[in-house]
């Protein structure tokens, strides 16, 4: 598809009309010193147009929510229920490719399959996705072009920019975002070739040096259970249970649902969980199928590396490297791809 | 936007009838309120909801019925099941569902059916048992081996009696702590497998129980001669949405409440799980 190309300026008018026209402008901001976090800036203005890095927590925690209210209970005792519907139009800015292509993967688990996850759904389906694609790596432990993710988003963006000298390089990604073009014509104009090689030279400058993950060899290493059981005990001794990966991944997606009342109403909430906590699969009665901890680890590496790659084609390890920088056991899913893949 | 269903939201379920099982196992049978009925098929469960409790899976405990009447079994274990216990006849409570695949129904035709239930896995079964008992000119020869804790644990004694009654089938009883009146056999289900009449070969096993229960069993009638494609279990794990997101009951890929929960033992060998 053709290019266009919109300057800082008209970019910030396009921001402005944007804003009119959503409930939640969702972008990357300066919070607590120097951390980037996405936030609705709709009201202060403060999204940052160009940044480098990636913001802490992925997009992932305004579609599925930390905590989020699935219904509520009108009557305890007689089980009555109030459907509640989140119609919000949110406009996400600055999303980087890696986690664009986590929420191409949370759109097919959540809306794909046999049974549609509603409340997903909605919010999914009434977002506008506009990309930032990445001219530097965002930080040291990312390695999103090994696993195929970045530095462009190829698809699952709505509008994708690239930060250029003189602007920003656009692409359309989809209809909504043909939609936002067609509204706001005068703001952009042609790409000049001169942009293109612009781009193409930043492109080498990032993937210069690396190499992708044969993320499919990697699968069937491990479906093969050829990855040494020495590398797993290292990593189940070395883990505290803190969660920290499985809150900062962005296709985490394990949650555990609970009601809470006041007197007779209340209502019943879903809020986030995860695989690596020792009582997550326990059941009533105190048993549970998987009681060494490094199988909980085992279990999160195996999701994502070895059976995504096998229902979606590709692994739902995006290489954002979040889980890598948050580990206090200093454990890195990209340290155990290359051992795994060399080891075997 | 398309409308979807919240598939989340639980219909109104009342509890018209209440029977003790057991000092910790009473049977609920349920008819929905609002809408037509649930229809479902042996083997799949439901997710039974008690606004402040949450919600948890109970797998059908009775065949489905014309009138839309269900029953489920359930034991006083947890918190949402000791809230269950209090309630009375007329209560109302949330059900959504059904959920899960059946038991192999289409392969059953003609087959003898052997049952290996273990103190609560009865419930379960019982769904298919009910089924294939109604049916049974369809079926071969039917025999249940069940075991309970002690002779007070045994479920829905009578109707256990008469399906040991009916024509070509046995009931095999064995308690692990016996009381003075107890004149059947003692110790684990395996003990019974010497008394089975039906052909290892060509017989369909379906097993519920706790997990030692079903991996010894599992072991043993394999060792008799039964095929792992013909082994099925019905698998209990925890589950939170019944419906494939939660990643609760989540196995090497497979998720227990949609892929399961019954399994063929060749699945389970390659999931790498015993029970």
């Amino acid at each position: 598809m053709e290019k266009l190309f919109i300057t800082k300026e008209n970019l910030k008018v396009l921001i402005a009309s944007l804003k009119k026209d959503c409930a939640e402008f969702i972008a990357p901001r300066y919070e607590h010193l120097d951390d980037i976090v996405l936030g609705d800036t709709k009201a202060d203005g403060r999204e940052l147009l160009n940044y480098e890095g990636n913001s802490v927590i992925s997009p992932r925690a305004f579609l599925l929510p930390q905590t989020e209210e699935l219904f509520e209970i009108k009557s305890a005792k007689n089980s009555e229920f109030i459907a509640v519907e989140d119609k919000k139009k949110r406009i996400f800015y600055g999303v980087r490719p890696c986690d664009i292509k986590a929420l191409k993967l949370m759109e097919e688990f959540f809306i794909g399959g046999e049974f549609e996850d509603k409340p997903y759904k909605e919010k999914f389906r009434n977002s506008v996705f506009i990309t930032l694609s990445c001219i530097k790596k965002c930080s040291p432990e990312s390695f999103c072009f090994e696993m195929g993710s970045g530095p462009f988003a190829k698809e699952g963006f709505d509008l994708q920019l690239t930060p250029l000298n003189r602007g920003f390089l656009v692409e359309i990604g989809s209809k909504k975002g043909s939609q936002v073009i067609r509204k706001h014509k005068k703001l952009f104009s042609k790409a000049k070739p001169e942009d293109e090689k612009e781009v193409r030279t930043l492109s080498l400058n990032f993937t210069k040096g690396k190499k992708r993950i044969n993320y499919k060899r990697l699968a069937r290493i491990m479906r093969e259970n050829k990855v040494q059981e020495s590398i797993w005990d290292d990593i189940g001794q070395r883990c505290v249970v803190c969660s920290g990966c499985v809150t900062l991944c962005p296709t985490c997606s394990c949650f555990s649902i609970q009601d809470r009342l006041s007197g007779a109403q209340g209502s019943r909430f879903r809020y986030c969980d995860g695989c690596v906590y020792a009582g997550f699969t326990r059941m009533a009665g105190g048993s549970t199928p998987f009681p060494e901890h490094k199988d909980h680890i085992r279990r999160f590496f195996e999701h994502k590396l070895n059976i995504d790659t096998q229902r979606y084609g590709v692994s739902s390890c995006v290489g954002c490297g979040r889980c890598i920088q948050t580990c206090p056991g200093n454990i890195s899913i990209r340290k155990f791809i290359e051992q795994a893949v060399d080891g075997s | 936007m398309a409308k979807t269903r919240n598939e989340y939201l639980p219909e109104k379920a009342v509890i018209e009838r209440i029977i003790e099982e057991s000092a910790d196992t009473k049977t609920f049978t349920l008819r929905l309120v609002d809408k037509g009925k649930l229809s479902y098929k042996p083997g799949q469960f439901l997710m039974l909801s008690l606004p402040g409790y949450g919600e948890a899976p109970f797998t059908f405990a009775s065949a489905p019925r014309k009138d839309g009447r269900f029953e489920i079994s359930v034991r006083r274990v947890g918190s949402l099941t000791e809230a269950l216990h209090k309630l009375k006849e007329k209560d109302v409570v949330g059900v959504r569902g059904p959920y899960g695949n059946w038991f192999a129904l289409e392969k059953l035709k003609k087959k003898d059916i052997l049952f290996i239930a273990g103190g609560c896995g009865i419930a379960p079964l019982r769904s298919l048992i009910q089924y294939v008992l109604k049916n049974k000119k369809n079926y071969g020869m039917v025999e249940v081996i069940y075991g309970c804790r002690a002779p007070k644990d045994i479920f829905y004694k009578d109707e256990v009696k008469a399906w040991g009654q009916s024509k070509n089938s046995a009931v095999h009883l064995t308690v692990d702590e016996p009381d003075a009146a107890w004149a059947g056999a003692c110790g684990v289900v395996c003990v019974l497998l010497p008394k089975i009449k039906v052909n290892p070969k060509t017989t369909m096993v379906f097993l519920c129980g706790p997990s030692v229960m079903v991996k010894f069993a599992i072991r043993d009638i394999v060792k008799l001669g039964f095929k792992e494609q013909n082994i099925y279990a019905s698998l209990e794990r925890y589950m939170k949405c019944g419906i494939g997101k939660c990643g609760h009951c989540y196995v090497k890929g497979k998720y227990v409440c949609t892929d399961g929960p019954n399994f063929s033992y060749a699945e389970m060998k390659k999931l790498g799980i015993e029970s």
